[in-house]
């Protein structure tokens, strides 16, 4: 009992950061349609930001969150600005490798500057924990899922009440009915490519605390994230939000999944991906609009 | 659906591409047969990954290219075909037409399994599936002692002196890829490919079965898939998920269609022959930054060359029209 109560508190710590990683995707891919293959390779880049800023200057991991964002943001709305805009309304394949050479040259440029040996982010209170009622909790965890919770809230009170939030979700409705409104439709896609890398950055540095930076580290959040869309409802802050909940608290328990068939021994923490695999299709296929989607095309 | 008027406007369409870059391709390949004359065992293998990759290109084209469905999964039947020559060779059976034979049944089979749910995806919904079955199949293999896990496999079949049997091999696979595409693309078959590309619903009005279709072009990928992964695996004399299931097998062939001409006859082995011959070159002098090469090319192609090297060939209106294809998606 006391293990399946850690198991659940482990999968809602770990969903936290994964809302946040997919909020960023789930923003791209809802307004403009793209699938963005560099959503791991921003994250990468802010984890990295936080490794220097941390090492070098021994800015705490939690105050370099707004410096992730805003560098990220700026190298996103310059990539969309001067790359992703030329082709962003060309059929999907065209974007996806797009996308994916851009993923690949800033990995190799990590991997060129900080080499692919793994560094970690050590502060004062990483290894500091409590225990209620068996159950242990990592502050830093803790932290990372209220500052989770806090980026989800400000995101959706921000796209709801400001005046960018609207143009952004009357882009993503209508862009001819948005165009014909005043909204500079090439200037909201950079804002929206912008803020999904922001976002990114922003879970980067989250994701440092607690798990090894590498140039290659993105990638399996990459996959994560979508099926955390696909699951949530695409394009919603909240989709993301409930969608990282229950897919941390799935593959929380998941890979705890260990038995032998024959000779055969079958261990869940080697299944990650076959998992999200699983995930995904059973979510397609019996609920394809998502946990709190509404009915999209 | 829309973006294939767009491009007819501009002056691209047809079903195999220019006649003449088919027989610009033919040619190159009868060169390609001298390759083993030369009796260089570096260059023998450069010019089998070239043919190898081409074979997985026109798998990827069929399904991506003609008929729609991009997938990314392709590694999976790549793999797929490599472990069967692998299983085989375990077992002493140690034939190359036993590998492809047995590859292509097996990938057949694993793809109307996986095809009937995930070819009801559509856009991104497969694209991310299919990445998840390459992935999922890697992490399954890896955890499969029967399957040496993932410490792998030793496949072998003949000695070093009779290396030339793998690139003759490779060849055949190549060529048969080739002429497959070729006589698909003009059969009642490609036409329905197309067609379910251009609009699934209006072709299912005009008594098209879509599912069929679907799935018996995602079938015929996997085996050219499978059969290439079947001639590597003993050529390359060690099996290991990581190298059947690599990154590399995954991208590159469809890179490598879109540099050439995606939904072409010719355009797959064009963009074998330049894109595995500059990653070898750049793997040889610039090792360390060879893959950020890679990664700017990609970039490159998508924002220059969006259809492909062999749309070039039969372009009407010349540069103008070009330039007209680079702002046709603008936002």
């Amino acid at each position: 009992m006391h293990l399946f109560a850690q198991d659940l508190v482990n999968g809602i710590l770990a969903g936290g950061i994964l809302a946040v990683v997919a909020l960023g995707f789930s923003l791209v891919w809802g307004i403009m349609n793209i699938i963005n293959l560099a959503h791991g390779a921003f994250l990468m880049l802010g984890a990295y930001l936080t490794y220097q800023l941390f090492a070098s200057f021994h800015v705490d991991p939690f105050l370099s969150l707004p410096i992730s964002f805003v560098v990220l943001f700026a190298l996103g709305y310059l990539i969309q600005t001067y790359l992703i805009n030329w082709v962003a309304r060309a059929p999907i394949l065209t974007t996806f490798l797009l996308t994916f050479g851009l993923s690949l040259l800033m990995v190799n440029i990590a991997l060129i500057v900080w080499t692919g040996d793994q560094r970690g982010v050590t502060t004062a209170y990483s290894g500091a924990n409590f225990t209620i009622a068996d159950v242990t909790v990592p502050w830093t965890k803790l932290f990372t899922l209220l500052a989770a919770l806090a980026i989800t809230g400000i995101m959706q009170l921000w796209l709801t009440r400001s005046k960018t939030g609207r143009a952004i979700r009357a882009t993503s409705m209508d862009i001819g009915a948005a165009q014909l409104s005043g909204v500079r439709v090439a200037h909201i896609y950079a804002i929206v490519y912008g803020l999904g890398a922001g976002l990114a950055g922003v879970a980067g540095t989250l994701i440092s605390l607690s798990y090894a930076v590498n140039p290659g580290m993105g990638d399996p959040f990459l996959i994560k994230a979508f099926v955390v869309c696909v699951l949530g409802g695409l394009g919603s802050v909240e989709g993301a939000l409930i969608g990282g909940l229950v897919y941390g608290i799935v593959e929380a328990f998941a890979t705890q999944l260990d038995f032998t068939i024959g000779t055969q021994h079958i261990s869940g923490s080697g299944l990650q991906d076959a998992i999200a695999l699983v995930v995904l299709l059973i979510v397609l296929i019996v609920r394809p609009t998502g946990i709190m989607g509404k009915a999209t095309a | 659906m829309m973006t294939t008027a767009v491009l007819r406007r501009i002056g691209l369409g047809g079903i195999t591409g220019s006649p003449i870059a088919i027989a610009v391709a033919l040619a190159l390949m009868v060169v390609l047969l001298a390759v083993p004359l030369g009796h260089n065992g570096y260059l023998e293998i450069v010019f089998r990954n070239i043919l190898m990759y081409a074979a997985m290109a026109y798998g990827w084209n069929l399904i991506g290219g003609y008929t729609g469905y991009v997938s990314f999964g392709q590694v999976a039947f790549f793999g797929a075909g490599a472990y069967c020559s692998a299983v085989l060779s375990a077992h002493g059976i140690d034939n190359l037409f036993a590998d492809v034979a047995l590859a292509c049944v097996v990938n057949a089979l694993f793809a109307v399994v996986v095809g009937l749910p995930v070819l009801r995806l559509k856009g991104h919904y497969f694209a991310i599936a299919t990445l998840g079955i390459g992935l999922a199949l890697s992490d399954i293999v890896a955890n499969l002692d029967a399957l040496g896990a993932s410490s792998g496999l030793a496949v072998h079949h003949v000695d070093e002196a009779h290396f030339y049997v793998y690139y003759y091999a490779m060849w055949l696979v190549a060529l048969a890829t080739i002429l497959g595409t070729y006589f698909i693309a003009r059969s009642k078959l490609g036409f329905a490919f197309v067609a379910i590309r251009e609009n699934e619903e209006a072709a299912a009005v005009l008594g098209i079965d879509a599912t069929r279709y679907k799935i018996t072009a995602w079938a015929i990928s996997a085996m050219m898939a499978g059969a290439a992964g079947a001639v590597f695996a003993p050529a390359n004399g060690f099996l290991d998920p990581s190298i059947a299931f690599s990154i590399d097998s995954n991208v590159f062939p469809i890179v490598m269609a879109i540099l050439g001409g995606v939904g072409t006859v010719a355009g797959p082995f064009i963009g074998a022959l330049i894109l595995a011959g500059a990653n070898e070159l750049l793997q040889r002098y610039f090792i360390k930054i060879h893959t950020l090469f890679f990664g700017a090319m990609i970039v490159i192609v998508v924002l220059i060359l969006p259809r492909g090297l062999v749309w070039l060939f039969g372009l009407k209106g010349g540069a103008r029209t070009w330039l007209k294809s680079l702002t046709a998606f603008k936002a």
